[in-house]
C-alpha cells in the first residue's frame, strides 16, 4: 500500500484543477464537468481512507455520492437545457439575476 | 510495481483533468473526462474497491458522460465562447488561490504524525467486494439506500416535469 | 404714604401694561394705538399726580421712595427693583411721559396703513416703560436694565421695516438697527465697568439708600482720595476711574463723540420713533447718568474735563455736518447729536440745572420739528429729500407755522425756549468756567445751529416746490393736536427758569445743591449779543437758500457751497469722517472675515469636507462593495473559493 498522501495529494490536485475550471470557463457545461471532477476527487479521498482505516462505511458513502452525483447531473442538464432554450447561449455570464 | 501503477494511473488522471479544462472543444472536454474518470476507476481497483470501479465506469463513465455528450450535441455547444474575459482579474486570483489552497492541504497532509498516514496492510482479500457491500448496505445503511432511490425517482420526475409541454 | 408710593409704581406699571395688551390681547391698528396711547397719558396723569405730591413733602425730604421687591443678592451686595422719585425724576419723567403721550398720538394718524401697528405700539409702550424705570430707578442696577431695555426698543424700532431694503437715503433699516445697538453696547461695557468698580469699593449700587444717606452716591465723597493702582500704568483716582467708565456709557448712549454714528442712521426708523428716541427720551439717557451722579464728576476734576471737552466738540461736529445734510431728517438728527453735545458740555462745567433745562426745552423743540418733519413727509407722500421740496409754505401753511416756531426755539431766538436753556449755558461757559475756547466753541456751534434752521427752513418752505411730480397736501388729522401742543411749549418752555425766577433751579436744587447765579448786565449784554448774532445767521441762512440759486435744486446735485468750500464740505457731510473710519477699520474686515468663514470654512470645509464628505465616503464604501455583488456567478464562486481558503489556513496555522 501506498502512503495515504500519495493518494490524498492526487485528490487535492484534481480538486483544485476542478475549482479553476468552475472560475474559469464560461460554458455552463464546463463547469458542469468542472463540477463532477470535483466530485470525483472527493470520492477518491474516501476510497483511500476506506482503505486506510479498512472501513465499508466509507465506500458505502461513495456509493451513495456517486448515485446523487448522477441525479444531479440530469436535473442540472435537464434545467441547462431549458436555459438554452430562453436564452440561445451557455455562457455563465449572462445570467445576472442574482444581481444586486 | 504498484507505485508504478500509481504514478502512471495519476498522470493519466491529472493529464485528463488539465486537458478538459483547457479544451476548447466541449466534444473533446467529455472524452478527456471520460478518460479521468477511467484512470480513477483503476485508482479505486489499487485501493481494494472493486464494486467501487464497477459502478464508476458503470454510472460515471457509462451514464454521466453518455448524458453530456448528448446534451453538447443538443445544444450545439461545441465551440467555446468567445467573449473575452470581463472580469480580467478572476483568472490570476483564481489560480492564485488554488494553489494556495493545494498547498494548504499538503501541508496539512504533511505535518500530520506518520501513523496517521501510515500505510495500511490489506488484510481481507474480501475487503471491498461486492458481498460486502450488498451486506452493509441492504442491513445498516437500508435507510439511506431507500433515500436514495426516492431521489432518483424524484430527480427523474423532476426532469419530466421540466420539460412537459404545457398543453 | 404708602398710597403715594404705590402711585410711583403705577406710573411705570401703565405702560408696561400698554406693551403685554398690545403684544397678547389687543388687535386691530386703532385698538392697537388706543391702548398704547391711553397706557401713556394714564402714566403721564398719574405722574403729575406724583409731581403735586412731591412738591407737598418738605424740602429736606423731597424724596419717594418704594422698594418693589429684593432682586437679587450676592454676598453682602442686594439688589432690589426698587422706585426713587425726587424732583429730578420728576422733571424726566414729565418730559418722557408727557411728550410720550403727544407722540404716540401723533403716531395713530402716521402709522395709519402701516403693515405691523400692533408690534409698533407695543415696542413704543415698552420703551416708554424702559426709559421710566431708568429715570425712576433707585440703584445702578436697575438703571443699567432701563438703559438696556431702551437700547433694545431702540434697536427694535429703528429696524421696524426690517422687510424694506432701503430707506431713503441709502440706508438699509436693518443695518441701522444693528449699527445703534452695537454702538449703544460699546459704550454699555464702560457702565458696566463703572458698576463693578462701584460694587467692589462700597458694596452697594444704590444711589441713595432707601433712607437718603445709605447709598454709594454719598460715600464718595470720603473716597475721594482712594486710588486704585493699575500696576505699570500707575494710580488712578478711584472716582476719577468710576466718572471716566461712566463717560464711556454716555458717550454710547448720547452719541457723542466717538460713538454717534449710529444716530443719524437711526432715521431709517419711522419719524416718531425719532422723535421720541433720539431727540427727546433715549439720547439724553447719558445726561441723566451725569447729572444723578454728579457728585462723582465733582470730584474729579479731570473726568469732567473730558466730559466738556466731548461735548464741545461733539456740538461743534453735529453742528457742521447738519448744514451740509439734504434729508431733512438727518439735518434734525445731526442737530440733535450737536444739542447733546451742549448739555453735556454744561454737565461737564458743573451746570447740572442748564443741562436738565436745556434737556427739557430741546426735548420739547425738538420732537416738534420732528413730528412736523413727519407731517411734511407724510404729506409729501414719503419724499425726505429737501432739494425735492420747496414752496410748501402754500401748500402746508399749519406745518410752516409750527414748524417755524421750533426752528426759532432751536436757533435760540428770545424769547422762545431754546433762547433762555441755551444762553444759560454759554453764559456758564463765559463767566462762571472762565473758558474761552468752549464758549467759542459753543458759541459757533450756535450760529451754526440757525443758520442750518435757517436753510432747512428755507429749501424746504421757500419759493417754489422744485419736484414737479410731487402733490404735496397738508392731512393732518389728530396730528395737529401734538403739534399745537408742542408748539406752544415751545414758546413758553422759557419760564420754567427765567433768570432771577428760576422755579427749575430752586426744584432741583434738593437734588443738585445747585444756587442759581445771579442775573448781571454783563450776562443781559453777552446774551443779546448772542441772539443778534443768531438771528443774523438764521436770515443768512434763509436768504441764501431761499435765493434763485436754489431753484433748480435736484436729487442728486450738490450744495452750492460746496462748489466754494470743496472738500472741506465733504467732510462735514461725513460727520468728520468717524463713520467712514469704523467702517474701514472695523466693518470691512469683519464682513470680510465673515464671508470667509461662510463661504470657505463653513461651505467647504463644514459642509464640503465633514459632512457630504463623511456621506460620501460611505457611499463609495458601499458602492465599492455593491461591485460584489454583479450578478456574476463566476464572482460568487471566486469568493467563495477565496473565503474556503481563508478558512483553512485559518485551521492549517493552528495545526
Amino acid at each position: 500500500m501506498l502512503p495515504t498522501i500519495f493518494y490524498i495529494g492526487l485528490s487535492a490536485v484534481l480538486f483544485v484543477i476542478g475549482v479553476c475550471g468552475v472560475l474559469l470557463r464560461r460554458s455552463t457545461l464546463m463547469v458542469f464537468m468542472s463540477i463532477e471532477l470535483m466530485l470525483n476527487s472527493a470520492n477518491l479521498a474516501l476510497v483511500t481512507f476506506a482503505n486506510q482505516r479498512q472501513s465499508l462505511d466509507a465506500q458505502i458513502m461513495v456509493f451513495f455520492v456517486i448515485t446523487i452525483a448522477a441525479a444531479e447531473v440530469a436535473v442540472g442538464l435537464a434545467l441547462l437545457v431549458m436555459i438554452f432554450m430562453r436564452k440561445q447561449t451557455t455562457n455563465i455570464d449572462t445570467m445576472t439575476t442574482l444581481k444586486g | 510495481m504498484e507505485l508504478v501503477i500509481f504514478v502512471m494511473t495519476a498522470i493519466v488522471a491529472i493529464i485528463g483533468a488539465i486537458a478538459m479544462l483547457t479544451s476548447r472543444n466541449a466534444v473533446h472536454s467529455a472524452l478527456f473526462l471520460l478518460l479521468n474518470f477511467g484512470a480513477i476507476a483503476i485508482l479505486y481497483l489499487l485501493l481494494q474497491a472493486p464494486f467501487l470501479f464497477a459502478v464508476q465506469l458503470i454510472v460515471y463513465a457509462g451514464a454521466i458522460i453518455v448524458l453530456f455528450l448528448f446534451v453538447v450535441m443538443l445544444l450545439g455547444a461545441e465551440r467555446d465562447e468567445e467573449d473575452a474575459n470581463p472580469i480580467r482579474w478572476q483568472a490570476p486570483v483564481a489560480i492564485t488561490m488554488a494553489v494556495l489552497l493545494v498547498g494548504e492541504i499538503i501541508w496539512v497532509l504533511v505535518r500530520q504524525s506518520q501513523d496517521s498516514i501510515a500505510r495500511v496492510g490489506s488484510s481481507d482479500s474480501d475487503f471491498g467486494s461486492p458481498a460486502q457491500i450488498a451486506q452493509a448496505l441492504f442491513t445498516t445503511h437500508l435507510l439511506p439506500f431507500e433515500v436514495a432511490s426516492f431521489v432518483l425517482l424524484t430527480a427523474l420526475i423532476g426532469v419530466v416535469v421540466l420539460h412537459q409541454r404545457r398543453s | 404714604m404708602t398710597q403715594i408710593a404705590w402711585l410711583i409704581a403705577l406710573i411705570p406699571a401703565f405702560p408696561l401694561a400698554g406693551f403685554l395688551l398690545n403684544v397678547f390681547l389687543v388687535r386691530g391698528e386703532r385698538a392697537n394705538g388706543t391702548v398704547a396711547s391711553l397706557s401713556i397719558v394714564a402714566a403721564f396723569i398719574t405722574t403729575v399726580i406724583a409731581v403735586i405730591n412731591l412738591a407737598g413733602l418738605a424740602v429736606e425730604s423731597r424724596y419717594i421712595a418704594i422698594t418693589l421687591w429684593d432682586w437679587l443678592s450676592v454676598g453682602q451686595v442686594t439688589v432690589s427693583f426698587g422706585l426713587w422719585f425726587d424732583p429730578l425724576t420728576a422733571v424726566m419723567a414729565l418730559l418722557i411721559t408727557g411728550v410720550g403721550a403727544l407722540i404716540h398720538i401723533y403716531s395713530i394718524t402716521y402709522m395709519h396703513g402701516d403693515s405691523r401697528p400692533g408690534r409698533y405700539f407695543a415696542y413704543l409702550n415698552l420703551f416708554v416703560f424702559a426709559m421710566l424705570i431708568l429715570v425712576m430707578s433707585d440703584n445702578l442696577f436697575l438703571l443699567f436694565l432701563g438703559w438696556e431695555g431702551v437700547g433694545l426698543c431702540s434697536f427694535l424700532l429703528i429696524g421696524h421695516w426690517f422687510d424694506r431694503k432701503q430707506v431713503a437715503p441709502n440706508i438699509v433699516p436693518s443695518e441701522a438697527a444693528a449699527k445703534a445697538f452695537v454702538a449703544n453696547r460699546v459704550g454699555d461695557a464702560g457702565l458696566l465697568l463703572a458698576m463693578m468698580v462701584i460694587v467692589s469699593h462700597f458694596g452697594t449700587l444704590s444711589f441713595f439708600g432707601s433712607d437718603g444717606i445709605s447709598g454709594f452716591v454719598s460715600k464718595l465723597t470720603d473716597a475721594s482720595f482712594t486710588t486704585i493702582s493699575l500696576g505699570a500704568l500707575g494710580n488712578v483716582g478711584l472716582v476719577s476711574g468710576i466718572a471716566f467708565l461712566m463717560i464711556l456709557g454716555v458717550v454710547g448712549k448720547s452719541a457723542q463723540l466717538p460713538l454717534f454714528v449710529w444716530l443719524p442712521d437711526a432715521m431709517a426708523g419711522p419719524t416718531p420713533v425719532s422723535a421720541l428716541i433720539h431727540a427727546a427720551t433715549m439720547v439724553t439717557a447719558g445726561v441723566y447718568l451725569i447729572v444723578r451722579t454728579h457728585v462723582a464728576f465733582d470730584l474729579a476734576p479731570d473726568a469732567s474735563g473730558w466730559v466738556v471737552i466731548i461735548g464741545a466738540t461733539t456740538a461743534l461736529i453735529g453742528a457742521t455736518a447738519a448744514v451740509t445734510q439734504f434729508d431733512i431728517k438727518r439735518v434734525l438728527a445731526y442737530s440733535t447729536i450737536s444739542q447733546l453735545g451742549f448739555m453735556i458740555a454744561a454737565a461737564g462745567m458743573g451746570a447740572y440745572t442748564a443741562a436738565i433745562f436745556h434737556l427739557l426745552t430741546h426735548g420739547l423743540f425738538k420732537a416738534l420739528l420732528f413730528l412736523g418733519s413727519g407731517a411734511i413727509i407724510h404729506g409729501m407722500h414719503d419724499v425726505q429729500d429737501m432739494r425735492r421740496m420747496g414752496g410748501l409754505r402754500k401748500h402746508m401753511p399749519v406745518i410752516f407755522l409750527v414748524y417755524s416756531v421750533g426752528a426759532l426755539a432751536l436757533s435760540g431766538i428770545f424769547p422762545l425756549a431754546g433762547f433762555w436753556s441755551k444762553d444759560e449755558i454759554i453764559t456758564h461757559a463765559w463767566f462762571s468756567a472762565q473758558n474761552v475756547n468752549v464758549t467759542m466753541v459753543l458759541l459757533l456751534s450756535s450760529l451754526l445751529t440757525a443758520f442750518y434752521m435757517g436753510r432747512q427752513v428755507a429749501l424746504t418752505f421757500a419759493g417754489e416746490v422744485r419736484d414737479k411730480d410731487a402733490h404735496p397736501h397738508e392731512a393732518l388729522g389728530t396730528m395737529k393736536w401734538p403739534l399745537y401742543i408742542l408748539a406752544v411749549a415751545s414758546v413758553l418752555g422759557g419760564l420754567i427758569n427765567l433768570p432771577g425766577v428760576h422755579w427749575l433751579n430752586d426744584w432741583l436744587n434738593p437734588v443738585l445743591h445747585q444756587e442759581a447765579e445771579l442775573f448781571t448786565l454783563n450776562m443781559g449784554i453777552f446774551a443779546t449779543v448772542t441772539v443778534l448774532l443768531a438771528a443774523g445767521a438764521g436770515y443768512l441762512g434763509y436768504r441764501i437758500y431761499s435765493s434763485p440759486i436754489t431753484e433748480r435744486l435736484a436729487p442728486g446735485d450738490e450744495d452750492p457751497a460746496h462748489y466754494y468750500l470743496g472738500d472741506i464740505w465733504k467732510g462735514f457731510e461725513m460727520g468728520w469722517g468717524v463713520d467712514y473710519v469704523y467702517q474701514r477699520i472695523f466693518v470691512k474686515p469683519y464682513r470680510t472675515f465673515a464671508t470667509f468663514l461662510h463661504d470657505v470654512f463653513d461651505q467647504q470645509a463644514i459642509d464640503g469636507i465633514l459632512v457630504e464628505g463623511s456621506a460620501g465616503m460611505v457611499g463609495r464604501f458601499s458602492q465599492a462593495v455593491a461591485r460584489l455583488q454583479n450578478g456574476n456567478v463566476r464572482t460568487y464562486a471566486l469568493v467563495f473559493l477565496i473565503g474556503v481558503v481563508v478558512l483553512v489556513g485559518y485551521i492549517v496555522i493552528g495545526v
